[in-house]
């Protein structure tokens, strides 16, 4: 890489000794080299990103740090002193923390419990007052403000992580990591996050950010460390790169970071709903209301935080979740109560949030899983007989047009990587050239390039006139594929402006429930909205949930 | 496209991926009997000895041959009902009540209208089978379907039904013929509707084995033709593995789910026809528990058509080999058992086989695509 250069404060103080080093950190699984001697070089007191790509050794990196993964190779450095570490307790002792993308939290316990957990105050009985005292210095020494009686349970998710970096800041941590913390935020909750860590740093912390957002590294970081493949592809000072060049770094050549987008051509309207009412898995009312109508040649993006009916939103129209109230227009016809396979046969796609849920049968050979939805039509069945060669023909097709990888139309499913099963389910989707198209998170935890292959995708189709509905709870999605965004707000579409003259603030101030009259939401509905996070309609369902269907 | 595509890799053959899976249970089948002679050094005996009068007994002549092939095919049959509902993500434990139903139905048939031309006869027999044990496991897939009750529990209780039905018909009930001696059982089936004699006098006179056989090895060529070949299979392996995404592709989830009960409940019916029409008349409790068995051969079979026949006809040479072990060697029955038992631990124990076969650097059969 071209610009691999020392730390700021490496420069300006001189010979300061780096707060953590890890040389040369080798670990392999099986024949992969997950890290191949890789440096990382942390300042004290510096916010430090480490990006790359799925796959690139991000985490197995973070997990040798914290002592969950043991590497073949290398050595580990706290303030120039080699350290051990065994296991997270070593990594804890030597002031490492870790704020896991995944809270570890108990739910029925109280922020206090949760903090002191493991290290309670107090002899055989917690000295629950002192706790609650020691957590209450603690959140106001850094500036979190959170209740430490409250129930982590009725805490919005925002709030929770609070609680996190509570726990690892009362174990006296220094270094603390965070993994890819803002994936389940609000923008204003990303906001409240940047400030916290920028105030952790001047209370003496140093912080390691795991993202692969660029524009956070961009906001928050000094310097980034990006890994690809699991060997060192630079060091980059925040202040003097720029996002194409880590993009550059992350994937290894050029990658259009702002898709390129023509004027929509549209066309007649190819989907509707008027007033479409539905119920959450757990029967509560999930969508009050939804009017929306997608033109042919149109992205139409539902802009939210998740949980707000997205996810129920997209089954009535594919046909996998019965409307109480409404309609939903297909091409202009009729689709309310039509089972699913008859709307696919009209000309439907549907790419589904969740590839591993919904999406694929993991198990079945890639081939399987391109005919999924088709698997009973010609020419993939003729006379009531699976016919091998059209099966074998569209897999090669599409495996060649979207370069899937393995190339093998007969690996399972699920030994592809993320990025290549997404190619999956967007190329099989596409292939029976559909009329409207549904495409809820279409890259979510996809990598850099595997993102722009989708979005290049889902664009082409766009300007061939396919009707797409965009659901995404990444506003820089939304932003940069819609041609008209409209936002959900519990259950309901709250506004519908032309992407072209949308605004990212007012757009985030209405996903978290403000009103065009108030611009500015009040702290209850911020964290009303954010508590809706905490519960992404997951269905809670047994192995034949849709038994009943 | 612009990218840079790779050619299109052909997956290994056919016959390599078969032995890789197929390695797994074979290594079952050697642990087991080497930790079964364990068990028989252990309570004194020659465990050489115990094993070699097990191989006599089982196909040491064509006579046992025979023999073996008659205690095997019930198995088999019913264990492609128990796999069939498996590859759908059913737990089908009942196949035992559905073959009592196909028994039922068959005798019921055949004694009813003992003068039927024996050709059509039996082909209404075996259709009779079938759809009895299809329509008796197809009531636990319509229940699962519309209530979500458990196949488990279903199947289960439904076997007891059947099976209470079979003693009320036939101890003293309306299918016990007028002149039997208080002896349990159904007039003869008419012996124009047996199955054929396969096997020639002149290799063994009175040979038992008969076209059942060929009927069990069509029965596996329509198990993995319905599995593999036509959509129907398609759609029930997908509701198997992952119902949510099945819905997603259009599938009728609740009515995929009642077909491959009725599927498989028609393998179970023909499994309860076969040792009928082997004693040519149905006897009180005539099942020594074929239907439960099937699930351990099903799950050494590994679910497929091949495995389960060659694993059925290995559950049946045991349990007939068994008999001349035991009165040739001194050694007690039990011992087939504590061996079945073996063999479906080191089965399911198939983690501990591969870390073994790692071990012992066959690193490149464990890895071969299964």
């Amino acid at each position: 890489m071209t610009a691999v250069a020392p730390g700021p404060r490496g420069r300006l103080d001189g010979a300061a000794t780096p707060h953590l080093e890890m040389r040369g950190i080798t670990k392999a699984f099986g024949s992969l080299l997950a890290n191949d001697h890789v440096n990382l070089e942390v300042q004290d007191r510096e916010i430090h990103a480490v990006v790359g790509e799925n796959g690139a050794g991000k985490t197995t990196l973070m997990n040798i740090l914290y002592g969950l993964i043991h590497p073949d190779e290398g050595e580990i450095l706290i303030d120039g002193q080699p350290v051990r570490i065994r296991g997270p307790r070593d990594a804890i002792a030597a002031g490492i923390g870790m704020v896991h993308q995944h809270f570890q939290l108990v739910p029925v316990m109280s922020v206090a419990e949760n903090v002191v957990l493991g290290q309670e105050p107090g002899g055989i009985v917690l000295d629950r007052a002192a706790a609650v005292r020691q957590v209450r210095d603690l959140s106001e020494r850094f500036g979190l403000i959170v209740d430490p009686t409250a129930r982590v349970e009725t805490l919005p998710v925002g709030i929770q992580q609070r609680v996190e970096l509570l726990k690892i800041l009362y174990r006296g941590s220094r270094l603390l990591v965070f993994d890819e913390p803002t994936a389940v935020l609000t923008p204003q909750e990303t906001d409240e996050l940047f400030e916290i860590l920028r105030g952790l740093v001047a209370g003496g912390k140093t912080v390691i950010l795991i993202t692969h957002k660029l524009n956070e590294v961009m906001a928050i970081s000094e310097r980034v460390t990006v890994l690809r493949q699991g060997r060192n592809a630079g060091v980059l000072e925040t202040a003097r790169t720029s996002p194409p060049e880590i993009a550059r770094a992350m994937v290894g050549r050029e990658v259009l970071l702002r898709v390129e987008r023509d004027e929509a051509h549209l066309g007649e309207e190819r989907l509707r709903l008027e007033g479409v009412t539905a119920d959450s898995d757990r029967g509560l009312p999930a969508l009050a209301g939804i009017d929306l109508a997608v033109r042919a040649g149109e992205i139409v993006g539902i802009a939210g935080v998740s949980g707000n009916g997205q996810l129920e939103l997209a089954e009535v129209i594919a046909g996998l979740r019965p409307i109480t109230a409404g309609h939903i227009y297909l091409q202009g016809k009729e689709v309310g109560a039509q089972p699913a396979a008859e709307r696919r046969a009209n000309g439907l796609a549907y790419i589904p949030e969740d590839r591993h849920a919904r999406g694929l049968v993991l198990p079945f050979e890639i081939k399987d899983n391109l005919i999924l939805g088709s698997q009973s039509r010609p020419p993939f069945a003729v006379r009531g007989q699976r016919n091998s060669a059209a099966i074998d023909q569209r897999a090669e097709d599409l495996i060649h047009q979207f370069d899937i990888r393995p190339p093998n139309p007969e690996a399972p499913v699920s030994s592809l990587s993320g990025g290549n099963q997404q190619k999956v389910v967007v190329a099989r989707e596409l292939a029976e050239d559909p009329k409207v198209m549904v495409a809820a998170e279409p890259t979510r935890g996809l990598d850099v390039g595997a993102t722009e292959f989708i979005h290049q995708e889902l664009i082409r189709k766009r300007d061939e006139g396919l009707a797409i509905l965009l659901i995404s709870s990444e506003l820089d999605e939304i932003f940069s594929l819609s041609d008209t965004i409209a936002v959900i707000y519990q259950g309901r579409i709250v506004e519908v402006m032309p992407s072209a003259t949308a605004d990212r603030e007012r757009v985030g101030l209405l996903m978290a429930g403000g009103t065009v009259e108030s611009a500015v939401p009040t702290a209850a509905q911020i964290a009303e909205a954010a508590a809706t996070l905490g519960s992404p309609g997951v269905t809670g369902d047994g192995p034949h949930g849709e038994g009943g269907a | 496209m612009t990218v840079a595509t790779l050619p299109i890799e052909r997956p290994a053959g056919r016959l390599r991926q078969l032995v890789a899976s197929g390695i797994g249970p074979v290594l079952a089948v050697v642990l087991a009997i080497i930790v079964g002679g364990v068990v028989v050094l252990v309570s004194g005996s020659n465990p050489i000895t115990a094993y070699q009068q097990m191989l006599v007994g089982a196909v040491g002549s064509p006579f046992d041959i025979s023999e073996t092939f008659i205690s095997s095919i019930p198995l088999i049959l019913a264990a492609y009902a128990v796999s069939f509902a498996f590859r759908c993500g059913l737990f089908n434990i009942g196949a035992e009540g559905q073959l009592y139903m196909g028994a039922i139905a068959s005798t019921w048939l055949a004694t009813t209208f003992p003068n039927w031309p024996g050709i059509v006869l039996i082909i209404l027999c075996i259709v009779a089978a079938m759809i009895a044990g299809g329509a008796w496991a197809g009531i636990a897939g319509w229940l699962k379907a519309k209530t979500g009750a458990h196949e488990v529990i279903t199947t289960m209780m439904l076997s007891y039904v059947a099976i209470d039905i079979s003693h009320w018909l036939l101890e003293a009930g309306p299918m016990t013929p007028s002149n039997a001696y208080g002896t349990p059982e159904s007039g003869p089936i008419p012996p124009q509707a047996a199955f054929p004699i396969i096997l020639p006098s002149w290799i063994l006179p009175n040979a038992r084995l008969n076209a059942s056989l060929f009927l069990t090895i069509l029965a596996g060529v329509v198990f993995a033709w319905i599995l593999w070949r036509t959509p129907l299979g398609y759609e029930i392996r997908a509701v198997g593995f992952n119902p949510k995404a099945a819905a997603y592709g259009g599938i009728n989830v609740a009515r995929r789910l009642v077909v491959a009960m009725v599927i498989a409940g028609a393998f179970a019916g023909l499994a309860g026809m076969v040792p009928v029409w082997v004693q040519m008349r149905l006897y009180d409790s005539f099942s020594p528990g074929y239907g439960y068995e099937a699930i351990a051969v099903a799950l050494v079979g590994r679910n497929s058509a091949i495995g389960i026949f060659l694993a059925g006809l290995l559950y049946g040479a045991m349990i007939h080999g068994s008999v001349a072990m035991q009165a040739n060697a001194n050694i007690s029955g039990f011992l087939v058992q504590i061996l079945q038992a073996l063999v479906l631990f080191f089965v399911g124990a198939e983690l501990l086989i591969r870390w073994l076969l790692r071990r012992g650097g066959l690193r490149a059969l464990v890895e071969a695509p299964a």
